[in-house]
């Protein structure tokens, strides 16, 4: 059984979902041009992965291994659903900025994957560590690209001004390819950083 | 059927009962709140419709306040009720038969009419687009206009929402010369000089079509009903 720590340690960064599995790139495209909405989907995403892992988990020895993708799928779908719902009863501005992106946590290639690779095989207590490991991971991504993308493009962090008036703002980064860049950058970053990378 | 098959299927119903029944009880422990956040949204779009340029207080804005208050959407929730109800008045209007309308007026203190708005909605390409049309009170220029409550692409159709796409429609005509215009969203930028069209937004041809067809279906229905009347006192 690995340690506790590793768990919720390597999806940080030896493992991160993001920059080292290449999971989850859509939606972390998709809502980090401003850190209040990046903020708030990796709290959804967290949550998400949180509870579907360990309801999984608990259900992993009744599941039957036939219909055993479409339960994931029953599961994480609720999930998605109320956490959209609360959204929508308490953080109606932030909910309407993230439109179809929270329900698109569905397809999230890294709650499925969660579920499948660790969840179906080990107890609760682990897969809730497990999720919330690769949530963090996920959500220190997001956080990083939404900060880097709302000041330089708006020169602003969390609404606040941060950049002199007269920074003109760049719009390459309040649009989706500027994401791509500052992935892109981040993965480089880390890489070299930790130096596990596969030689070609 | 094999003991594993009754049980594969046991299990499927008993999982679609549980999910089923959990999200039936978040949804409605959540409902009034969520109704209440809704019914809040529509009024700061009615007002920014009918209000584009003022704030709470009904003070003049700077540019930048306008941003703030009306455009961007970050208006102080606490406020909207009382100033809705004490300056904002609602009238239903018969548009055709047995088909009614609503009407907003915004009053000044003196008990004027300065501004009027009416919902519009229709089509773009996902999803129904809702709207609220602000006109001057010569009820020809559009006086401000929000998009809302729509499912369209973000970046592209979810421009509309957007505030330089909706800055673009002030001051642009509805009515011109006694008779209504027909309205247009342009591909790409609109010409300057025209009254009656609007820059479109690229990427997002079918949204601005709907907007476009819209508008002027409900322009019409309101104008023959009631604007028409309006205008020759």
């Amino acid at each position: 059984m690995p340690a506790i720590n590793k768990i919720v340690l390597d999806p940080l960064s030896d493992n991160n979902p993001i920059t080292v599995q290449m999971l989850g790139i859509c939606s972390a495209l998709a809502v980090t041009a401003q850190l209040p909405t990046a903020f708030t989907m990796s709290l959804a995403v967290t949550a998400v992965l949180c509870g579907s892992n360990t309801i999984i988990s608990l259900l992993r020895h009744h599941i039957p291994d036939k219909i055993r993708m479409i339960v994931e799928m029953v599961v994480i779908a609720s999930l998605v659903i109320v956490v959209d719902q609360i959204l929508k009863a308490y953080a109606f501005e932030i909910s309407k900025q993230l439109s179809v992106f929270v329900g698109l946590i569905i397809t999230n290639c890294i709650v499925m994957g969660r579920a499948e690779a660790f969840a179906m095989s080990h107890p609760p207590k682990e897969a809730f560590l497990d999720g919330l490991g690769n949530g963090l991971g996920y959500s220190a991504i997001l956080i990083i690209v939404g900060f880097i993308r709302e000041l330089l493009g708006f020169g602003t962090l969390a609404g606040l001004k941060i950049l002199p008036e007269s920074y003109p703002g760049n719009g390459l980064m309040v649009i989706a390819p500027g994401a791509f860049v500052v992935i892109g950058l981040l993965i480089w970053l880390q890489r070299s950083i930790t130096k596990k990378y596969e030689e070609v | 059927m094999q003991k594993d098959d009754i049980n594969t299927i046991k299990f499927a119903a008993i999982i679609c009962l549980v999910c089923s029944m959990a999200l039936a009880g978040v949804q409605g422990a959540l409902r009034s709140t969520q109704e209440r956040n809704k019914r809040i949204d529509e009024q700061i779009n009615v007002l920014k419709a009918l209000a584009p340029d003022f704030n709470p207080q009904g003070e003049a804005l700077s540019e930048q306040e306008q941003e703030k208050y009306f455009l961007v959407g970050d208006v102080p929730k606490d406020w909207i009720p009382v100033y809705f109800d004490e300056f904002v008045e609602q009238n239903e209007i018969e548009i055709a038969e047995a088909d009614t309308r609503i009407l907003y007026q915004l009053k000044n203190p003196a008990g004027e009419i300065v501004s009027y708005a009416f919902p519009a909605e229709g089509k773009g390409l996902w999803s129904t687009v809702h709207s609220y049309v602000g006109l001057e009170p010569d009820l020809a220029t559009i006086r401000g206009i929000t998009f809302f409550d729509h499912g369209e692409t973000p970046g592209l159709g979810g421009e509309a929402s957007k505030p330089w796409f909706q800055k673009n429609f002030r001051g642009k005509k509805l009515w011109d010369n006694g008779e209504p215009v027909r309205f247009e969203v342009a591909k790409g930028s609109a010409d300057p000089e025209t009254d009656y069209k609007v820059d479109g937004m690229s990427g997002a041809t079918i949204t601005g079509n709907g907007i476009q067809r819209f508008l002027n279906k409900t322009f019409r229905e309101y104008n023959s009903a009631v604007f028409k009347s309006k205008r020759a006192m």
